[in-house]
């Protein structure tokens, strides 16, 4: 196991602690600003955790996670916009 | 030894980069301003991770997709946040554009002669 990126990966779970206290207190926008901030770490949190532990095949995940991220925060921006 | 030292440098900035994006997500005041804080932590900190990972491996497979992720998240990023920004101003104010013109009034800018013709 790569010690650095596992680290990394952990730190990087700690950061989302406050988008999540946003995403359960804050008003919609700020609960969908929230939602994205932590898709784009969670991305990072996959890689660095892929590195970590030498599995190449784990690389799928963040790749998927990563255009998915895309797609599903459009889903929830639009839905905002026009229905909440 | 210096790969290890060099990709845990980039591995701390893209943690004290997140760090950072995360306190002022936490910390501003409505969503617009949250907004801002959001792309460091989407185009900034993937790219050094990116680093770290090409830093530690070089070119290799896993490189290769992390740099596809990270492809993938630089193009969403933008899109995404301006798509966040629009949907904030239509919820708020009805539409997205400043003034009470509507789009048909603002895009033809020709006399009205000319337009009724």
């Amino acid at each position: 196991m790569v010690l650095g990126f596992a680290a990394a990966a952990v730190a990087m779970l700690i950061c989302i602690i406050p988008a999540g206290i946003v995403l359960a207190r804050g008003d919609l926008p700020e609960a969908v600003v929230a939602y994205e901030f932590i898709t784009a770490v969670t991305v990072m949190v996959l890689a660095l955790l892929a590195q970590a532990f030498q599995r190449s095949s784990l690389f799928e995940l963040p790749v998927l996670l990563a255009l998915l991220m895309f797609g599903s925060g459009l889903v929830f921006v639009r839905a905002m916009e026009r229905w909440l | 030894m210096v790969r290890d030292v060099v990709a845990d440098v980039l591995l701390g900035l893209a943690v004290v980069t997140v760090a950072g994006s995360a306190l002022g997500v936490l910390l501003m005041r409505d969503a617009y301003q949250k907004l801002h804080f959001v792309t460091p932590a989407a185009l900034v900190a993937p790219v050094l991770v990116a680093l770290a990972v090409l830093v530690q491996m070089g070119l290799y497979e896993n490189t290769g997709e992390t740099c596809l992720a990270l492809f993938f998240m630089v193009i969403a990023g933008p899109y995404l946040s301006h798509a966040t920004m629009r949907a904030i101003r239509v919820r708020e104010k009805g539409d997205w554009r400043s003034g009470t013109a509507s789009w048909p009034e603002m895009a033809n800018t020709a006399p009205r002669e000319e337009r009724e013709q």
